[in-house]
Parts: C-alpha cells; structure tokens; sequence
C-alpha cells in the first residue's frame, strides 16, 4: 500500500481522498433532511434488493421505505430526489442485465463442466458438445450437440441475410433518394408498421400455407425447411433493415452531394459514388442490426421446423429444416430437465455471445460512420 | 409574471403527483398485504379462531403463515389449499375434479351431484348421500362439513404445466399432487427404489394414444398395421409406405418433443425400452393440437396422438400387438379403448412422502383422491373428457393406496 502512494501520489487514494472530500461537502450544503432521506431510500433499495436475492417475506417493507423516500424527498427536494432516482433507476437496469447473464451462465455450467474435455492438455469446459454431432437427450446415449442448431441458426441467417440485405438497402435508397417527398411520407412509416406484426403471425402463415406448399412444390417428406423459414425470418427482419439503413443514408450531408451534383455527375453516380460509399458503415449497421434479428427470431422458426436437431446433409441443403437454437429452447423447456434443460441454457449463451458481438460490432461500424461524415450529429 | 403564474401550475402537479404516488403506495401495499393474506387466510376459520385465542400477538402475521405452509404438508385440524400442478394431458381430469370439488354442489342438485327429478349424476347409486359433494368425501377423513355450496371444507387449485415440472414441483414440496401423463422415473431420472422411497403413485384414468395416418394412406388401404412395423418405422427401417403394401408414397413420420411424457410413454411401450433410439421421426410437435394439423396437411403421415385429437383427416388405425388385433371400433372384442391397449398410458398423480405423512398420501389429498375413484368420478372427470376408465380390479388396488376412511 505505502509503496503505491509513494510511486503514485496522483493515484486512486488521493482521487478517492478528494471524491470522498466532495462528498463531505456536498452532505455538509445540503439540508439534513434531503441528507437523511436519500441515506433512507438508498439503505431501503440495497435491502429490497438484498431481500429479493435471499426471497425474504420483508422485502415489501424495504420497497415501501424506499417509496416513502422518494415521495417525501419528491415534495421538499425535488431536483434533488430526481437526480437520485434517475441514478437508481440506471443502476437498477445495469444491474438486472448483468443477474441474467451471470445466471444463464450459472444455469448452463453444470453441463459445461460434465462435458468438458481437453485440448492440448488445455481444460475446454463444454468441448464435447462441439465436437459431436448428435442430439439425443432421452437415450441411453445421451448426447447434447450443438452443432445441428448451429448449423441450423446459421442457415436461417445466411438466407434472412439474403433476403433482407438486398432488399432493405434497395429500398431505403429508393426511400431517401428517388422517391418524390409525397410517396416517402406514405411508404416509411408503412415499412416501420411493418415491424410492428407479430412473429407468431408469420410463422403461422408460413406453417399453415408455405410450409405445406414447399412439402408438395420440391416433393420432400414433410413439411419444415431451413429455405422458407429463412426467407420469412428475411421478411421479418426487413423493417429494421430499411429503417436504419435509411437513416444512415439520409445522414449523408447534403453538401457532398450537392457538390458532386455541381460537378456535373447524375443523380445516379452521384448516388453510387458519394452518398453510398459515405453510408456505407451505417448501411451495414443496418443490416447487422437485421441479422441480429434474425438470429434471434424464436416464434416463426419453432412454428415452422422440425424439431427434430439433426445436421442436414450436405451441410448447405436448405429444404430440410431441423432446429435453430433458438426454436431448440422454445420447443424443448417444458419437458426438459437435468442436463437436457442445462443444454437449453448452453444455446441460450451461444445466442447470448453472438447477438452480443453483432451489436458490439454494428455500434463500433455506426461510430465509425459518424468520425468518416463528422460534423454530422 | 411568467413565473408567478408558473409556480402553482408547478405545484400543483406535485400535490398531483404525491396524491398519484400515495394511492400507487397504498395499492402496493394492499397487494403485498393482500398477497400475504391469501396463504394465511386459505386455512379457514379454524385459523382465525386460533389467532383469536392466543390473544393479541403483534407476531400474528408471520405465525399463520408458518400455520400455512405446516398445514399444507398434512394436520387435518386445519385443511388448507390442496394444490396440483402438471401435465397437460392429466390438466383435463384433475381440473374439473377441482372445479366440481370447490363448487360443493348439494345433493340436490341433479347435474353436478345427487339426484333430483330430471335424473342423476353417473354412478349414484353407489353413493347416496344427503350431504354436498366435498363434504361427502372430505368427512370420510375426518373434515367438517360446511354444508354450503361453493365453500368446500378446504379448495383445491390445479396448475397447467408439463409432466418433468409437476413431477418436480411434488418432490420439492411446492405443491401437493404432481400430476404426470410419464412415470416419474422416466420423468426425473429416477431409479425405482427412489421412486417407492420419495413418492406415492395414484393412477386415476388412462389415455388412448391409437397411432393416425392421413387420410391419403388411409384411402390406400392401410387401416391396421402390426406392432413390427410401427417400430421399424420410427426406427427408420421402413421409409416407404410401399414396403408394407401401401402406395409409394415416402414415410412423413411424426413424434412428440423429447421427453414429453408422451414420447417417454410411446419409446417404454412400443419401442421396449424408454431410452430407445428414434431415428426415424422426421418432425417433433409439442402439442396434440399440432400433431392433428400436420396429419392433416401433410401426405403420407403417421403418428401417435391423444385420442380426443383424432377426427375425419386424422385417421385412428388398428393396432396388430402380439398377436391380438385391437380394433378402432368400440365394439370390438379388443379396442384401442381397453385398458390392455399396449399404447395406453396410465396418467399419474404423485404425491410426496414425508415426515409427517409416512404413508405418502394425506387426508386433503386422500379425500380428493377418493372422488375420482368411484363410478361418478371415473365416468365424470375420466371419461367425459376423453380418457380411458379403470376396471374395477385397478380401482380397488387404488383406492387401497389411500388412507383408510374415518
């Protein structure tokens, strides 16, 4: 300890020293009152949140101490009291998210760690269900793989891609650059109400007439293909993609292309060589924001595939459609249980991760987007 | 000016808020009181009479509630909420026993209990009572009767869920019956002597799984197949219905998601083992309601579905097993109605051992137990919903499992 405040006078202990110092002086101008009152709805919150980990009947009490807080702080101290309730709502959310997480990872572990193995004489903690390819949880042989649901998510997602991409950036050109004021009035907030139906809609449409319909039209046994469900999770995810894409587009400063017009260029090499090349991050965006979606898409895909987690062969054949992760876990938590239900919890996570990194990556891309056009808030 | 005339607007959204934020307080607290109090006051006047004569203890809160929770684990002093959750397929059953229970309809009354002009419940000969229905089983166990429709001695409540659920909910204690369309030990992974050592197991009806086709197949001729057959085609050894004399036609082969009791029933009674493999199934559907539809739009479909599920499109079809031919038609020798129909499922509903109740079943539990196994219960609660009754020789090796009448 000594030895750091030597090498570091600036260091954490004298920032601390000065924040606690603030602080000090900031309960030392404040009304005791508001003091005592905030120091009450605080200690209140930390119990109510202490008792709702630990399921005690008394957790009420704490949570009416705390309104009772807010409300008197409310009438005497009102700027006061807003500022402290913004911060504890902001830290309330941080803090659910972070529970789920932690506890879909605590759920998931068990099986993690019973199907671990080795790689290198290094410990990979749920190794085996990467490296097998079948899913039979309720045989003598019980295996829990993931790969059939990988392959699954990742076929549904390359064709929604495909389906949404092309068409999403289409038509938000159209939207922000071709069409006359009048016809983008109607056809955007059109396109947006379009994200407002529900999954389960299309799925149940493509259950009840796609499904049948591709069954008789490629003669395969059955019904339930990655190919339909991709190009509905497409429809789906269309929406999102227009609307941010469009956006992204409209962003682009009207001077560059007003310069590049002044130059002489059409409106189509204006079009192609200033305003999509400048957009281009935030188109992308665009379109990882769709994919996101798509990965994440549970109703249409558990309606409308097999449920039967099986690897389709060959590895691109898109008219059989087995299982997603996600459709795995709608179909199978109710009568899961043991390790087959810890499984669940392992396609949860490997969702978890790959929407994380999506939007991680779809964020770096819009930043980067808005350091490229600058001035542009 | 302007901020003069501002300020009481201000304040009055305040008082306006701190009004709103009261009466969001107090409906708070009334909910959570409300809550709280709906454990406490389930157990009935007796509680209340207790808590009376013990004078005043500001702990009043925090003893009925322990009352509570001791008194849902047995004491027939004071009854509180019998509660049931689990399978859907067992839901139909248990949740109009429970309807009927807390109705407590007297005697009277002709269409839900008792006899009266117009004619009698099924079964009423056996009973013949003067008193309500609950009261009339729950008095066999020593409950009073409350003489009152609608108020039984203590109400039961029964929770849809799924069988694996129902199965761990009883063995946590969280509820008092368990209800289950699979056995536990497939259901939980357990061994037998776990089994006999955690739980009792009550069998109250049994459920008709015929296997359908589509009605393409069946035009084609094929009404009847063996037992073989079926089994190699979940096996995937047959994939076309021309191998056992059907049309060319590929196999569309339906099963129930994984670890459904139904699918743990279906792999234990055709395929002989529960943690058989079944290669053959092209589709999975978690719903009788979904199996019914893709029979219905898809060519060349076989499946295995509830027998309440099967209708014009969906086609019941006879069942060859060892020998014996169990025919579609009711009136045949043997049908897929009986009892011995080997697809047949007992439908279960478990109840935990525990200390206090060394024989597995207490007297809540026993009571209303002992309504589905009379002639009215069986006809009531298992037949009219679909289900198979037992015979008799089963219903007496049941109700041997219940404790003894007062």
């Amino acid at each position: 300890m000594t030895t750091d405040t030597q090498r570091d006078p600036d260091g954490w202990q004298s920032r601390l020293a000065s924040r606690f110092a603030r602080f000090a002086e900031f309960v030392q101008d404040t009304d005791n009152d508001a003091v005592a009152v905030g120091a009450l709805g605080a200690a209140s919150l930390v119990g109510a949140f202490a008792g709702f980990l630990v399921t005690s009947p008394y957790t009420s009490v704490f949570v009416v101490g705390f309104l009772a807080a807010v409300a008197y702080g409310w009438v005497r101290h009102q700027e006061l009291a807003a500022r402290g309730v913004t911060l504890a709502m902001t830290a309330s959310t941080v803090v659910i998210l972070a529970l789920i997480t932690v506890f879909i990872f605590y759920e998931a572990w068990p099986i993690l760690n019973q199907r671990s193995g080795t790689v290198f004489g290094i410990w990979v903690p749920g190794l085996d269900l990467f490296t097998t390819t079948a899913w039979t949880p309720a045989q003598a042989d019980k295996q829990y793989s993931m790969l059939p649901m990988i392959q699954g998510t990742v076929l549904v997602t390359v064709i929604a891609t495909a389906v949404a991409g092309p068409l999403g950036v289409a038509a938000a050109l159209f939207i922000s650059e071709i069409a006359p004021p009048a016809v983008r009035e109607v056809v955007k907030p059109g396109v947006e109400i379009l994200a407002g139906i529900p999954s389960i809609v299309y799925g149940f449409l493509g259950f009840t007439v796609l499904s049948p319909w591709a069954s008789d039209a490629f003669d395969l046994v059955g019904q339930g293909t990655y190919l339909f469900v991709g190009i509905v999770v497409g429809l789906m995810a269309l929406p999102t993609v227009v609307s941010v894409a469009e956006d992204a587009i409209n962003s682009v400063p009207e001077s560059m292309k007003s310069g590049s017009l002044a130059l002489g260029t059409t409106d189509w090499q204006t079009m192609t060589t200033v305003t999509i090349p400048t957009a281009f991050s935030g188109v992308s965006a665009a379109v990882l924001l769709g994919v996101g979606r798509a990965i994440g898409e549970t109703m249409a895909a558990t309606v409308m595939l097999r449920n039967t987690p099986t690897i389709a062969e060959p590895l691109y054949n898109v008219f059989y459609g087995f299982e997603t992760l996600t459709s795995l876990i709608a179909a199978n938590y109710g009568s899961s249980a043991g390790l087959q239900k810890d499984a669940l919890f392992v396609a949860g996570c490997i969702l978890f991760v790959s929407v994380l990194f999506l939007s991680i990556g779809s964020q770096l891309i819009e930043r980067r987007m808005d350091r490229k056009v600058g001035g542009v808030e | 000016m302007t901020r003069d005339s501002e300020r009481p607007a201000d304040r009055v959204t305040r008082r306006k808020f701190l009004l709103t934020s009261g009466a969001i307080g107090a409906a708070g607290l009334a909910g959570c009181s409300g809550g709280g109090n709906e454990d406490t006051a389930t157990p009935e006047p007796e509680n209340e009479a207790d808590s009376g004569s013990s004078d005043g203890s500001s702990g009043d809160g925090s003893d009925s509630s322990t009352e509570a929770s001791d008194g849902s684990s047995s004491s027939p002093n004071e009854p509180s909420l019998l509660t049931g959750e689990g399978s859907s397929t067992v839901y139909p059953i248990a949740n109009k026993g429970a309807s009927y229970w807390n109705g407590n309809a007297p005697p009277s009354d002709g269409e839900y209990w008792g006899a009266n002009d117009e004619g009698s419940v099924p079964g009423w000969s056996e009973i013949e009572t003067d008193m309500h229905l609950a009261d009339y089983f729950a008095t066999q166990y020593g409950f009073e009767a409350t003489e009152t429709r609608s108020s039984p001695p203590y109400r039961a409540t029964i929770g849809l869920s799924h069988s694996g659920t129902g199965c761990e909910a009883v063995t946590n204690g969280l509820v008092d019956i368990g209800n289950s369309s699979g056995p536990i030990t497939a259901e939980l992974d357990w061994s037998e002597e776990q089994r006999d050592e955690n739980v009792v197991d009550h069998v109250l009806g049994r459920d008709g799984q015929p296997i359908v086709v589509s009605q393409d197949i069946y035009d084609a001729g094929i009404d009847q197949l063996t037992a073989e057959q079926v089994r190699k085609i979940y096996q995937d050894e047959i994939t076309n219905w021309s191998e056992i004399g059907g049309p060319d036609q590929e196999i569309f082969c339906i099963g129930r998601a994984v670890g459904s009791g139904t699918d743990t029933s279906f792999r234990l009674n055709m395929l002989g083992d529960a943690e058989a493999e079944m290669p053959g199934v092209d589709t999975r559907q978690g719903q009788n309601q979904g199996v019914a539809q893709l029979v219905r739009q898809n060519e060349g479909a076989i499946a295995y579905m509830a027998l309440a599920f099967t209708g014009d499109a969906v086609r019941p079809i006879a069942l060859e097993f060892d020998g014996t031919v169990y025919e579609t038609s009711k009136d045949a020798e043997n049908t897929i109605f009986d009892s011995a129909y080997p697809l047949n499922r007992d439908l279960h509903m478990y109840t935990q051992i525990t200390e206090d109740t060394p024989s597995g079943t207490d007297m809540r539990e026993g009571a209303f137990m002992r309504m589905f196994l009379t002639q009215f219960g069986q006809q009531v609660f298992v037949e009219d919903n679909n289900y198979i009754p037992l015979p008799t020789a089963d219903l007496e090796a049941e109700l041997a499992k219940l404790p003894d009448t007062a």
